[in-house]
C-alpha cells in the first residue's frame, strides 16, 4: 500500500452556502497500480485528487504515504512532497506561457534546486528534461512555447514535467478532458506505458468511461464516498 | 532558480511593466537633473560668496571700530598657532553711504555700501582684484586713476569750467584781451571702484524714429554704460566722531563685476585711508579680514583662538555671515527633492496597480507553481524580485538619461531657446554664462537606491497577495 486515505471529509464554504464534497471517504492506492477514479460531475473526484496530492487539506480524516501521515505536515514538507513525490497533470495542461517546452518541463527541478545547485548541474538536468520530451514524442519541440503546441502536445509536455523529478505517484486530473477522443486515447496509452514499463503509480480522475479500460482498477465516487471498487466490465454496467 | 528565470521572463514579456520602468526612469532622471542643477547653483554661489568674502572676519561691535588694526594684525602674526594657519590679513572699513552722480544733467541718488580697503592687501586675500573689470588694472590693483580715466576726468572738468563762464562776456573796459584761463594743476582726484550694475543699465534700443525696437512683441534692450571711468561721483556717509554727514568727491577708476547682483548693484570701494580720513577715524577700522591656508581644516580652531584674543570683537566665518542665504538654498533644495521624490512615489503607485493586475492575470500560473512545489515565500519572492528588477532597470535607464541631460543641458537649453523663441535661462538674472551643474555620485546613488526601494516596497502587497493564493482556487481561476 503506497497511498491511503481514511475517513476523509471536505466541505467548501462560500459565504452562507455550505457545500459538502467528501463525506467520510476511504481509499487505498497500491504501489505500481494504475487507478482510475470515476463519478458524476460534483462527486468529489478532483477534490480527492487534490487532497491526496496535499494541494488542499481535509476537514477531517487522514492521508498516509508509505505509512507516514502527510495531511498534517508543515507547509514546507507539503511543498517538498508536491515537488518530489507527486507529479500533477491537469485537464488544461497549465503550462507556463512565457517558458519554452523544455523550461516548463524543467520547472520542478528549478523549484527544487538553488541557483548554485542548478548552475552546477544544469547540463545534466537539461539533458534529463530533453530526454523526457523525446520520450513523449516532443524531441523536436524543445524550444517551442505552449502557444506553438497543439493540445495533445501540451499535455505530453505536462506529462514530461510531472515526471522530471521522478515522482512516486502521478496524479492526473481529467488529463483528456480538453482533447479529442483519439488524442485522449493516445495520452492514456502513454500513461499506461509509463505504468507498465516503469511501475509508476498513477491515479487518474476521469468522467470518460471509455478510457478506464487501460487502467488496473476503477473506483466510483458517489456523493463524496467510494461506492465501490469495480473490475472493468462492471464499471460500464453501472454507467448504463 | 525558478524565481530568477520567471522574474527575467516576465520583464521581457509583460509589456505593461514597461510603463513602470518608464515612470521610474523619468522620476530618477528628473531628480538627477534637478539635483545636479541645484547643487551646481549652490556650489557656484558658495564659491562666489566665499570668493568675495574673507574666510574669517574680526569685527568691531561698537561705532568706534577697532583701534590700531595694524597692531592687532601684528599681534595675530606673533601668535605661533595663528601664524602657522593664516595666509593673509587686511583691515577694512565698511559703512552705509549715498552715491550721487549725474546722467544727462539729471542727478541720481543711490544707497550703497561703502568699503574702504587697502587695494593690495585686499587682493592678497582674494575676491577683489580678480573682479576688477579691466584685466589690465588687476595686477597690481590700485585706486589711482589711469591715464584714460584721468583724461576723461580732465575733459569733464574743462567742460564744467566752460559751462560756468558767461557765453558772451563784455569786452574789457581797457580794450586789452581777456586774461588767459587758469593753468590746470597737478591735482588728481581720489579713485573709486563701483559695482558694475551701478554703472550700467539695460536700456530699450530705439529705431531711427525714436521708437523702441521690438522682438517677439518684447522691447529689445542693450546694456549701456551710465558712469564711465573718469566720471565724478559724490559719496555721502556718516562721520566716525558724531552723527553728522560727511561727503567725498572722487572719480570712477574701474568697475567691480562679481556676477552677484547683491554686490554689483550695491558695493563701492575706496582706499581705506581715504575713508578713514573722511570719517575722522584714522588708525581705526570696522573689521580685520583674514584668509586661512586651509579653511575647512582650521576654521573652527582659528575662530576660537581669535575670539579668546579679542573678546570685545565678533569673530565669524564667511558661512556664518551668509548663514541665512546658505540655509535658504539648502532648504529650497530639500523641499524640491521632497516634492520630486513624490514623482517616484507616484510611479510606485503605478507599480502597485500594475502588479496587482499581473497577479490577477497570473493566478492560474501561481496555482501551477504551487502544485509543482513552489512555497508561498518563493512565489512572493518572484514578485518582489520582479519589482526590484523593474526598479533597477528604470533607475539605471533614468540615471543614464539624467546624467546625459545634465552634461548637455546648455546645448539643450540653446536648442529649446532657438525652437521656441523664449529664453529659458536668462543670463542677466544670474550673470552665469551657462547653467551651472554639479553631478555628485553620492546624490545619484541615493536617488537610485530610493527609486529601487520604492519599487520594491510597492510590490510587497501584490507579492503577498500572490503568496497567499490557495493553490486549488488559483488553479480553478477563470
Amino acid at each position: 500500500m503506497l497511498l491511503s486515505a481514511v475517513n476523509l471529509h471536505k466541505t467548501y464554504r462560500k459565504n452562507a452556502v455550505v457545500v459538502p464534497v467528501l463525506g467520510g471517504l476511504d481509499l487505498t492506492v497500491h504501489s505500481g497500480e494504475f487507478l482510475s477514479i470515476v463519478g458524476a460531475s460534483g462527486s468529489g473526484k478532483s477534490t480527492l485528487l487534490h487532497l491526496l496530492g496535499t494541494l488542499d487539506r481535509p476537514d477531517e480524516g487522514r492521508i498516509y504515504l508509505e505509512g507516514r501521515r502527510i495531511d498534517n505536515v508543515p507547509a514546507k514538507q507539503r511543498d517538498e512532497l508536491r515537488n518530489r513525490t507527486f507529479g500533477f497533470i491537469f485537464q488544461f495542461y497549465h503550462l507556463l506561457p512565457e517558458l519554452t517546452a523544455l523550461e516548463n518541463v524543467l520547472m520542478p527541478l528549478m523549484i527544487e534546486q538553488s541557483v548554485f545547485g542548478w548552475w552546477s548541474r544544469r547540463r545534466e538536468l537539461r539533458q534529463r528534461g530533453a530526454e523526457l520530451l523525446e520520450r513523449v514524442g516532443l524531441g523536436p519541440r524543445l524550444k517551442h512555447k505552449p502557444s506553438e503546441l497543439s493540445g495533445g502536445e501540451m499535455q505530453r509536455a505536462a506529462i514530461a514535467r510531472a515526471l522530471v523529478n521522478r515522482p512516486r505517484v502521478l496524479l492526473a486530473d481529467e488529463p483528456t478532458g480538453n482533447l479529442d477522443a483519439d488524442t485522449g486515447a493516445e495520452i492514456v496509452r502513454l500513461l499506461r506505458d509509463l505504468n507498465h514499463q516503469e511501475g509508476l503509480t498513477i491515479v487518474m480522475v476521469t468522467h470518460n468511461l471509455d478510457l478506464v479500460a487501460e487502467t488496473d482498477r476503477v473506483v466510483r465516487l458517489v456523493s463524496g464516498r467510494v461506492e465501490e471498487a469495480q473490475p472493468l466490465p462492471a464499471v460500464h454496467a453501472g454507467a448504463d | 532558480m525558478y524565481k530568477l528565470v520567471l522574474c527575467w521572463r516576465y520583464l521581457l514579456t509583460r509589456y505593461l511593466a514597461l510603463v513602470c520602468i518608464v515612470s521610474v526612469m523619468l522620476g530618477v532622471a528628473t531628480l538627477i537633473v534637478v539635483n545636479s542643477v541645484m547643487t551646481g547653483f549652490s556650489t557656484k554661489l558658495k564659491d562666489r560668496l566665499h570668493g568675495l568674502l574673507s574666510d574669517i572676519d574680526v569685527e568691531a561691535t561698537t561705532f568706534h571700530g577697532i583701534d590700531h588694526p595694524d597692531e592687532k594684525i601684528e599681534r595675530i602674526r606673533r601668535d605661533p598657532f595663528l601664524a602657522e594657519r593664516i595666509e593673509a590679513m587686511t583691515p577694512m572699513m565698511e559703512v552705509f553711504a549715498m552715491l550721487q552722480f549725474e546722467i544727462n544733467g539729471e542727478t541720481i541718488l543711490k544707497p550703497v555700501r561703502l568699503i574702504g580697503v587697502d587695494a593690495q592687501g585686499r587682493a592678497r586675500l582674494g575676491g577683489f582684484a580678480e573682479y576688477i573689470e579691466n584685466k589690465d588694472h588687476r595686477d597690481p590693483p590700485s585706486f589711482q586713476l589711469r591715464e584714460e580715466a584721468l583724461k576723461v576726468w580732465e575733459r569733464n572738468q574743462e567742460r564744467e569750467r566752460l559751462l560756468e563762464r558767461e557765453p558772451f562776456a563784455p569786452p574789457p573796459k581797457d580794450g586789452l584781451p581777456p586774461p588767459a584761463p587758469p593753468v590746470p594743476s597737478d591735482f588728481k582726484p581720489k579713485g573709486i571702484m563701483i559695482g558694475h550694475a551701478i554703472a550700467h543699465a539695460r536700456i530699450p534700443v530705439l529705431d531711427e524714429h525714436g521708437k523702441p525696437v521690438l522682438k517677439d512683441g518684447k522691447p529689445v534692450t542693450e546694456e549701456r554704460e551710465l558712469i564711465h571711468p573718469g566720471d565724478e561721483v559724490v559719496l555721502t556717509t556718516i562721520s566716525g566722531q558724531r552723527i553728522e554727514p560727511v561727503s567725498f568727491r572722487g572719480a570712477v577708476v574701474d568697475y567691480i563685476k562679481t556676477e552677484m547682483s547683491e554686490y554689483d548693484a550695491n558695493y563701492v570701494y575706496i582706499a581705506l585711508e581715504d575713508l578713514q580720513h573722511l570719517r575722522t577715524m584714522h588708525s581705526r577700522a570696522t573689521s580685520i579680514q583674514i584668509k586661512l591656508k586651509d579653511y575647512e581644516r582650521d576654521k573652527g580652531e582659528v575662530s576660537k583662538r581669535l575670539t579668546e584674543m579679542f573678546p570685545s570683537c565678533v569673530v565669524s566665518t564667511w558661512e556664518q555671515k551668509q548663514g541665512p542665504l546658505l540655509a535658504a538654498i539648502s532648504i529650497e533644495k530639500g523641499i524640491l527633492n521632497l516634492l520630486l521624490f513624490m514623482i517616484i512615489g507616484v510611479a510606485g503607485f503605478g507599480i502597485l496597480a500594475i502588479f496587482s493586475m499581473i497577479v490577477v492575470e497570473k493566478t492560474r500560473d501561481i496555482g501551477v507553481l504551487k502544485a509543482l512545489g513552489a512555497s508561498n515565500g518563493g512565489v512572493m519572492k518572484i514578485f518582489l524580485g520582479y519589482g526590484l528588477l523593474l526598479g533597477l532597470v528604470g533607475a539605471l535607464l533614468g540615471t543614464g538619461l539624467g546624467v546625459a541631460f545634465t552634461v548637455y543641458i546648455n546645448q539643450i537649453e540653446k536648442k529649446l531657446t532657438d525652437w521656441t523663441g523664449q529664453e529659458i535661462f536668462d543670463r542677466s538674472v544670474y550673470y552665469f554664462k551657462d547653467i551651472p551643474t554639479d553631478i555628485q555620485a553620492s546624490n545619484v546613488l541615493l536617488i537610485v537606491l530610493g527609486a529601487v526601494s520604492i519599487a520594491v516596497v510597492f510590490s510587497i502587497m501584490p507579492a503577498l497577495r500572490a503568496a497567499m493564493l490557495h493553490p486549488v482556487r488559483a488553479l480553478r481561476y477563470e
